[in-house]
């Protein structure tokens, strides 16, 4: 066995080979365990096998995202797809099929089944993984498998969620027993996360995606640098997925710069020739967009989110169907909605029409006008809803009381975006002052806002100088123009409101929107021969 | 010897190897001499805050350092950056709570009162002035956040901002920037109407993009 190529990491542990055991379901349960699989799944597995290895990808993608989801509904709703033993005898126990559906195996119980899940099972799923990268990274030459895109995706993104899921279910000590506790710390490298890094680095140093993705920005044919890895299809993808999986792992590791730094040479605003995955664009801009806020980097969040709401918007169709893909899309897309209202409290500035509409729509305008007037209860719950799942990079010391250690990553981000937001408690309200001026005097504006506080007017006007400071310097912040870093970029002031102050005079510039007529007429005149097209198809 | 080093701590950054425990002594060392040469590079002092993450074993002299050096960096939000690799225990314990305190009022741009605490920190004022040009790097952020705000500035707000220094100081910190002392104890910035002032966005229809809509109205 091969795992310590990606159990490995830098860990004091000498060897690091521990007992894989994967739980033997006993003998006698076999036959029962075969004779309960349906006929049709029988079937089904045996066409999805031949396909997989033909190689037929239309198949293989109609198997996967069409018939399996439609198998499960049938009989394994709420039960586990048979397991592997009952599946390799009429598969003629083809490995790689074995490791592809056991992938799927997990995937099914995570998403159905995860209160009850046993720990064999996380470290089987665990080990599954392993398996199927050995498989795909020992050989010298590439192996003969194609997968659609669309599983190479959900299958690097699942296994960042099972990280995820185990990392909450290792922090929460308080129901363990003892012997549970015993095995978890016998088996610390088990969903480690230098393991889960390790997995997806090698990903990305088979395929040279990186070097694939520089060549692709400079306009030059990526397959010249990509090698012979990198050329095959499985090999590229799953190392550009797993660049978006390491976004995702260091976003909920806190690690904002790494998140960026990760996609370098990645333009995601723009249409490329590995950016057809939906969920994965989505989830993208989702982590990008986050990363930013927390940096303070507000323009860059607003455009980035409003760039992804806009082309959800437009391909809403495609999400309405009810399926486990269109689930977290769905969610990721009332996330974005928070973040882009709580940006824009933070940082006003003008959006795309159709956005600012949906806002209004979808209510967040009350939220917003919350949030300007210093309800930090209500940023706070906009915040908890819409951020990531914060991680502990790291299981809880053995000697560790039984209690829950999941919340604290949770508390610490949210603490870090809370300060950020208190220190820019004022800003809304002078902002709302300013807005009736051209100019205004320190001393006037200062009465204003002294409403009560019973302090004499030179520590007033003391008080507001250093507001109107701190106005300044959050409202100017690192903006991306250009270039292949989205780390990069020029210090500017994008909100819609500035100012600057001459002596003791404020001076006042806002940003006056004239009312936009054309997309009003567009959209009522298609309203129109809509309205029109009905009519004539009318049959009386 | 940061140039130096610079090159050899960028290639031990790469891939995986970021997370290689036994480039830590290495990484540390390079804080320190952040710290004495004047120098920065944040990449590097993250790569070291999240190994320490990773091991839950914070060296709590190196990671003030590198907080320090982050305050040095306003107005760079690096300051966050590194603190949201901390834990939520260590930032409500000193010297880190001091430090966060000293970040917060710099976001705040209350000089008056940055100035004031940090010289009264004693504990924290060795490790402060381990950082070579600590409080040069301050006045630099307070004269960013002038240079941006102000057209003309009173003489004596500009000498309480930039932590009560002395005329000489004053001028250098005047001259460097290019302001001019002006009549009245007055000094000039800059012209801001240049850069600031009211925007309209009107709203243009170009002929392409309605040409589709007038093409189906037949």
């Amino acid at each position: 066995m091969m795992y310590d190529d990606f159990e490995g990491g830098y860990d004091s542990y000498p060897g690091g080979g521990y007992d894989y055991d994967p739980v033997e379901v006993p003998a006698e349960n076999y036959d029962r365990q075969f004779d309960r699989v349906p006929e049709g799944v029988k079937e089904f597995l045996t066409y999805f096998r031949d396909a997989i290895r033909k190689g037929m990808i239309f198949e293989i993608q109609n198997y996967y995202e069409n018939i399996f989801p439609k198998m499960t509904e049938k009989h394994f709703e709420n039960r586990p797809w048979p397991d592997e033993s009952a599946v390799a005898r009429f598969v003629e126990s083809d490995p790689v099929f074995l490791i592809l559906y056991k992938e799927l195996y997990y995937r099914h119980l995570y998403a159905r089944m995860q209160s009850s899940l046993t720990l064999d099972q996380r470290f089987n799923s665990f080990f599954n993984y392993c398996d199927l990268l050995n498989y795909i990274l020992s050989e010298n030459k590439p192996v003969d498998l194609e997968l659609p895109d669309q599983w190479l995706w959900e299958l690097v993104d699942e296994f960042v969620y099972q990280f995820q899921c185990f990392s909450q279910y290792r922090g929460r000590l308080q129901k363990k027993d003892p012997n549970e506790l015993l095995r978890l710390n016998e088996n610390n490298k088990v969903w480690n996360v230098l393991c889960v890094l390790n997995v997806l680095h090698s990903l990305v140093d088979k395929s040279n995606i990186k070097k694939q993705l520089e060549v692709y920005a400079s306009g030059g044919d990526p397959d010249s640098v990509a090698g012979k890895f990198g050329r095959h299809s499985l090999y590229k993808m799953l190392g550009y997925f797993s660049l978006v999986g390491l976004l995702r792992l260091h976003s909920q590791l806190g690690d904002y710069y790494q998140a960026i730094k990760v996609l370098e040479n990645i333009e995601i605003h723009k249409k490329s020739q590995y950016s057809h995955v939906p969920a994965c664009q989505i989830s993208t801009s989702y982590y990008v967009g986050f990363a930013y806020m927390m940096m303070r980097r507000y323009s860059d969040a607003i455009r980035t989110f409003s760039s992804i709401l806009l082309y959800i918007q437009r391909t809403k169709q495609l999400f309405q169907t009810k399926t486990y893909q269109n689930d977290q899309i769905n969610k990721q897309t009332d996330q974005m909605y928070n973040l882009l209202a709580m940006c824009l409290v933070l940082h006003p500035q003008c959006i795309d029409e159709s956005i600012q509409q949906a806002l209004r729509e979808k209510g967040y305008h009350e939220k917003m006008y919350k949030m300007q007037y210093g309800d930090l209860t209500e940023f706070e719950n906009c915040f908890l809803f819409a951020c990531p799942k914060f991680l502990s990079p790291s299981p809880p010391p053995t000697d560790a009381l039984p209690d829950d250690y999941t919340k604290e990553p949770m508390r610490h981000q949210t603490q870090v975006f809370m300060d950020e937001v208190k220190q820019q408690k004022m800003l809304p309200t002078i902002r709302s002052y300013l807005k009736l001026y051209t100019t205004l005097p320190l001393s006037k504006l200062a009465t204003f806002m002294s409403h009560a506080s019973g302090q004499d007017l030179p520590s007033e006007i003391a008080a507001l100088r250093t507001h109107l400071l701190c106005f300044k310097h959050k409202m100017k912040n690192i903006v991306w123009t250009k270039g292949t870093s989205g780390l990069e970029g020029s210090f500017q002031s994008g909100s819609e409101l500035d100012f600057y102050i001459d002596g003791d005079m404020i001076h006042i510039a806002d940003t006056k929107v004239a009312n936009r007529f054309g997309d009003f007429f567009i959209r009522k005149i298609l309203k129109f021969q809509e309205l029109n097209r009905k009519l004539h198809s009318i049959k009386i | 010897m940061v140039e130096a080093m610079r090159q050899t701590v960028a290639s031990m950054l790469k891939g995986i190897d970021r997370y290689n425990p036994e480039n830590l002594l290495q990484l540390e060392r390079y804080v320190e001499i952040q710290s004495q040469e004047n120098a920065y590079d944040l990449e590097a002092n993250l790569a070291v805050l999240k190994l320490y993450q990773f091991n839950q074993k914070y060296n709590l002299d190196i990671t003030s350092k590198i907080l320090l050096k982050a305050l040095t960096n306003f107005p760079h939000t690096d300051f966050i950056l590194c603190k949201c690799l901390l834990s939520e225990k260590m930032c409500s314990e000193d010297p880190i709570a001091q430090i966060i305190f000293l970040a917060d009022v710099l976001e705040c741009c209350d000089f008056q009162t940055f100035w004031a605490r940090v010289g009264s920190m004693n504990d924290l004022l060795p490790k402060i002035n381990s950082i070579t040009g600590f409080h040069d790097s301050i006045r630099k952020f307070v004269c960013h956040v002038v240079g941006i705000t102000f057209q003309t500035i009173h003489r004596n707000l500009l000498t309480q901002l930039l932590g009560g220094v002395d005329d000489q100081t004053l001028r250098h910190w005047v001259q460097k920037y290019g302001w001019k002392e002006e009549a009245n104890n007055m000094i000039f910035i800059a012209n801001q109407d240049e850069n600031i002032k009211t925007k309209n966005i009107t709203e243009k229809i170009d002929f392409d993009s309605v040409a589709g809509i007038m093409a189906a109205c037949r």
